[in-house]
């Protein structure tokens, strides 16, 4: 392959700046590798599985709700949430298989597998879509991740990394990430368009150490194009390595 | 026979005033009707061509996934535009949109839309695509004076316009409204937007895709092709017809009223003839004339008037339709209601064919309600008539 | 003298009957044309009135804003005391809420898994409580294509062409999707009841209509609606008083600076229909106008046939030594008798036909393809106090103006020549 002069020398130039500046960066942060930052978040915040009760509090145009549920989660693909109250809510599950995912209302006494438009509904009225809920891959997997700088964030001192995807399916071209540098628990996310325009935005907060792990407590979610103050959800209490039964990532589970 | 036309002649303008009047309440029946159907012909007329310059050309190819009522099914319909097309293509006899699901977010509010990607340079539709030919900061777009209203955005406003595209990745960019129209056909405003087909192509990486293909002739030979359906003109313009057979319907019980009152005229008229003038009868016959004869005599004289009527109504009616058609007849429907096509000014439509049918219904009528009093002289004894006697 | 008038048209049938029977069928068209043209004109307004506008409308203040979207989040709350409130206050109107909402309606299969699933566009209206007029007013029973119309909590009438798309036969149970005032998601199921066309198809694609109850389980709006329409007992529009009635709610209003707070809006302030409402007035004022002038001719011709049938009688009472004039005064004398009689006879029979017409319609369904509900299937009269005097304008003072003409050939009688007159 022939390469002329012209662009062989923009080429060079172009490495000299990758090299100089990385290599500054390496020796003024002493900066470790972004895939590393995840790994070490999967490493915190994942487990073999995990009962948790939360509260997620919808703040409406008109008033704010408060919904609180159940949840058992194994590995990153299955997941049955079961709602506790309000009322109305009480006694609907959901049950997440891979890629799949089925509500089950008890006053219909019917199952119906959320797919293709509907996953784009939100999740009660939240900020959230199924869709947000439903990517299960490893960040590591899908985005290719780089350390773009540190910043104070809410008191604490935190990396930011600039994560791109790298395979074409996935919602957000673009996200960033604030991770604790001390703790490794990301406390803010920004979500992007391909274009760059901010699509949504959670800030986590209330980190407590749990069972040696540091784990955010509350999440506040936002849609950024939309007026708002977003989904507030709050773990209320939470259990690692439990003894979760099979039969509870079943669809027979849904209707118990 | 030419004897009768020329008596009939000659003692209609003998009775003056009262020839007059049942001639004008008749030519008002002729106008009437002409203006009024006239509307209905120019609606049918007015509502189909305005779908056709703005939403259906001289008929479509939709994607099989396509339905208009399902906006759901967008995300599957679209495909490569069939090879055989592509001539028509280049010589712009045929237009097509790409859709595809977006949402808009005016002054934070959200609302779902689809964005149709339409070639700039198109004339098949009335559309002011050249707008989308601006260079600006933003993706340039254009929208429905409804939305407009409805969103409250105005020319030159930005707003943020988000979708996916093909692989399910979203992306969001500012849109800037270059032009707003507005062109009674509700179906092409209603949250919608506009935007360069080459652009929205490459946003959702759909190469070489459409969704609809608009073509301008509406006679040549449609081949079916793989993958589309053919919408003849005929079938996207059957919801127009329908609703003008509602209101011909509705406009029919007028007419009839109106005739009748005409005819209850006429009907008067005849008996009153036929009353005063036994003498005459009485002479017919006894210079040999058949009853049938003298009967056609008098039913010749009646149905005279409504060829008066027609002379009269031309005299006046020419041009008060022709004024008509001219300025048209302004309504401030809200086509929306509807949802069909439907324009503020309607300009009514004449065709020789309304004309000659009105002017044919009306003398055969008139012709018959003449004939009804008549048929007493072939009862009348002529000896008794000749003297005058009442009968 | 008016006894001796009166004694001669009874006793001459020649010189009444016909001349009022014409009057009476000229004045009996009138009216009836009058009352027909109304209605055939209001139709439009009154059927926007019962499917969308009201004739009133109460909402609140933000979802009047975003009516468009069908914005259920702001709907109307503690919409029962609302609706007392307003049938305290304006009885002359019947209060309804209705509820417009979206969502999928899903069709179970034997295993209850999904089969078939398409987007709907609902309706929920009052359908069964016992005083609820909803049903009539949106000609529901008559559109019913199969099954028949809600009885029962918990059923739904889909359209037509929609259940045939889903595969859904009354009887069957399906699932509705929809979301909730508050954004979750919602499941209902309703048992289809029937089908139903609505002649247009956008709606016939996708609707489903359902009891408002249970729309409000559905969607979790406990007393609340997105609307509340009122219509007027009369079952016609009446402007003047709308606008005064908007005026009284809306006031105390005016300081409210709440976006949840309930406006009041009238048919002509909603959307265009102000317009359409003004253009259809003057539309149906020209067209009536043209049909008087049309009959005023007719029965002016009917006044000089009248005189002229009497030819040879006033000859007769001329050369007998009567006065020219009280000849003439008498003949006007006779008209206005005979004017006020036509007219008397012609207003009963035409408001007898008119009020038929607006109880039973003209049948026009054989010119469409079935009836539908977005298209009345009659069409009918409407009944205004206009009717009862609108058929004397022409009826009398044509029926005067054309014996006044008439009557001007007295004058020109010579005499002389009566004698010959007579003679032949």
């Amino acid at each position: 392959m022939m390469i002329n002069l012209p662009e062989m020398k923009t080429i060079t130039k172009k490495i000299i700046i990758i090299i100089l500046f990385s290599s500054f960066a390496w020796f003024t942060y002493g900066q470790p590798d972004a895939n590393g930052i995840l790994h070490q978040i999967d490493e915190n915040l994942s487990s073999e599985n995990r009962i948790f009760e939360s509260s997620m509090t919808i703040h409406g145009r008109r008033a704010s709700r408060t919904i609180t549920s159940r949840s058992y989660v194994e590995g990153d693909k299955k997941s049955f949430t079961e709602y506790l109250s309000p009322p109305r809510e009480q006694g609907t599950k959901m049950l997440k298989l891979e890629n799949q995912l089925w509500i089950y209302s008890p006053s219909t006494d019917r199952t119906i597998q959320i797919s293709g438009h509907m996953l784009r509904q939100s999740v009660m009225g939240s900020d959230l879509s199924y869709e947000d809920m439903m990517d299960d891959r490893k960040l590591t997997e899908t985005y290719n991740a780089v350390v773009s700088g540190s910043e104070e964030f809410d008191g604490r001192t935190t990396w930011i990394l600039e994560l791109t995807a790298r395979v074409d399916d996935v919602a957000y071209a673009t996200r960033k990430l604030w991770v604790d540098k001390e703790r490794f628990v990301p406390l803010k996310e920004e979500l992007f368009a391909k274009s760059g325009q901010l699509l949504k935005r959670s800030v986590l907060s209330d980190v407590v150490q749990i069972e040696g792990r540091w784990f955010p407590k509350t999440i506040v979610y936002k849609d950024m194009l939309k007026q708002g103050d977003g989904t507030e959800f709050k773990v209320t209490d939470i259990k690692f390595n439990q003894d979760i039964p099979d039969y509870i990532f079943t669809k027979a589970s849904l209707k118990m | 026979m030419k004897t009768a036309f020329k008596l009939a002649y000659r003692n209609l303008i003998g009775a003056g005033l009262r020839t007059w009047l049942n001639v004008i309440v008749l030519s008002f029946s002729f106008v009437v009707i002409i203006w009024l159907k006239g509307i209905l012909m120019g609606w049918d007329y007015q509502a189909k061509s305005d779908m056709t310059n703005w939403e259906i050309g001289g008929g479509q190819y939709w994607h099989e996934s396509y339905d208009p009522y399902d906006p759901f099914t967008l995300a599957e319909s679209h495909s490569i535009i069939p090879q055989q097309f592509s001539d028509e293509i280049e010589q712009g006899d045929m237009v097509p949109v790409l859709m595809v699901q977006g949402t808009i977010y005016p002054q934070g509010r959200m609302q779902s839309i689809t964005i149709k990607g339409i070639d700039p340079d198109q004339d098949l539709f009335l559309l002011p695509t050249h707008q989308l030919d601006t260079a600006t900061d933003a993706v340039p777009a254009i929208i429905g004076a409804a939305m407009a209203e409805s969103l409250q955005l105005d020319r030159s406003d930005h707003v943020t316009l988000r979708w996916r595209d093909a692989r399910g990745t979203f992306d969001a960019t500012d849109i800037v409204i270059t032009d707003i129209f507005s062109s009674n056909v509700p179906s092409v405003e209603a949250a919608q937007v506009y935007i360069p087909l080459a652009i929205l192509r490459e946003m959702t990486m759909m190469q070489g895709e459409a969704t609809l293909l608009t073509f301008r002739d509406p006679e040549a030979e449609r081949p079916a092709v793989q993958g589309w359906v053919h919408k003849p003109k005929e079938v996207l313009t059957a919801s127009v017809d329908r609703m003008i057979k509602t209101k011909t319907a509705g406009q029919s019980v007028f007419y009839t009223i109106l005739l009748l009152l005409a005819m209850l005229a006429i009907f008067d008229t005849q008996v009153l003839s036929i009353f005063r003038r036994q003498k005459e009868i009485g002479t017919y016959i006894a210079l040999g004339y058949t009853r049938r004869e003298v009967v056609g005599l008098f039913t010749v004289e009646g149905a005279m008037h409504s060829i008066f009527a027609a002379v009269v109504g031309a005299l006046y009616g020419l041009p008060f339709l022709a004024w008509q058609a001219e300025v048209g007849w302004t309504i401030p429907m809200d086509a929306g209601d509807f949802g069909m096509a439907m324009a503020q000014t309607l300009y009514p439509v004449y065709s020789a064919g309304l004309v000659i049918s009105t002017v044919l219904i009306v003398v055969v009528i008139t012709t018959v309600v003449s004939y009804w009093p008549s048929r007493k002289i072939a009862k009348m004894n002529p000896t008794e008539a000749l003297r005058g006697r009442i009968q | 003298m008016i006894r001796f008038l009166l004694k001669g048209l009874f006793h001459d049938r020649s010189r009444s009957r016909l001349p009022i029977i014409v009057v009476a069928i000229g004045v009996m068209l009138a009216v009836f044309m009058n009352a027909y043209i109304t209605g055939f004109m209001g139709d439009t307004i009154e059927m926007n009135a019962r499917f969308t506008h009201g004739h009133l409308k109460v909402m609140t203040r933000a979802y009047a804003e975003n009516e468009g979207q069908v914005p259920n989040d702001l709907a109307l709350t503690e919409v029962s005391a609302l609706k007392e409130e307003l049938s305290g206050r304006f009885p002359e109107l019947d209060w309804a809420a209705r509820i417009q909402f979206g969502g999928l309606v899903d069709v179970p299969d034997e295993f209850g898994e999904t089969r078939s699933q398409g987007p709907a566009a609902g309706m929920g209206i009052d359908l069964l409580s016992p005083d609820s007029r909803e049903a009539g007013r949106l000609n529901i029973q008559k559109s019913i294509v199969r099954g028949r119309i809600v009885q029962n909590a918990g059923e739904a009438l889909l359209a037509e062409q929609f259940s045939r798309k889903l595969g859904v036969d009354p009887g069957d149970e399906v699932t509705l999707i929809g979301s909730t005032m508050h954004g979750s998601m919602s499941m209902y199921n309703f048992r289809v009841a029937g089908t139903v066309s609505f002649g247009v198809e956008a709606l016939d694609r996708g609707t489903i209509i359902v009891d408002i109850e249970d729309a409000r389980n559905a969607l979790d709006m406990y007393d609340a609606a997105g609307e509340l329409i009122g219509l007027f007992e009369t079952g016609f529009y009446d402007d003047e008083r709308a606008l005064e009635i908007a005026r009284a709610f809306n006031t105390p209003f005016e300081e409210d600076k709440d976006e949840y707070a309930p406006v009041m809006k009238t048919l002509t302030q909603q959307g265009s229909m102000g317009q359409l409402v003004k253009m259809l007035d003057v539309w149906g004022i020209y067209i009536i106008a043209i049909f008087i002038v049309a009959m005023a001719l007719v029965l002016w011709n009917a006044g000089l046939l009248g005189g002229l049938r009497r030819y040879g009688e006033f000859g007769v009472r001329l050369a007998m030594g009567e006065e020219k004039n009280h000849l003439y005064r008498t003949l006007i004398y006779e008209s206005i008798f005979i004017g006020i009689a036509g007219a008397f006879i012609g207003t009963a029979i035409g408001l007898f036909f008119a009020a038929l017409v607006q109880k039973y319609g003209i049948n026009i369904s054989g010119l469409m393809e079935g009836s539908a509900m977005m298209y009345p299937s009659a069409i009918r009269t409407r009944i205004t106090t206009t009717d009862y005097y609108i058929g004397f304008i022409p009826g009398l003072f044509a029926t005067i103006i054309g014996t006044m003409l008439a009557g001007i050939g007295i004058y020109r009688r010579k005499t002389s020549q009566l004698f010959k007159e007579l003679e032949a």
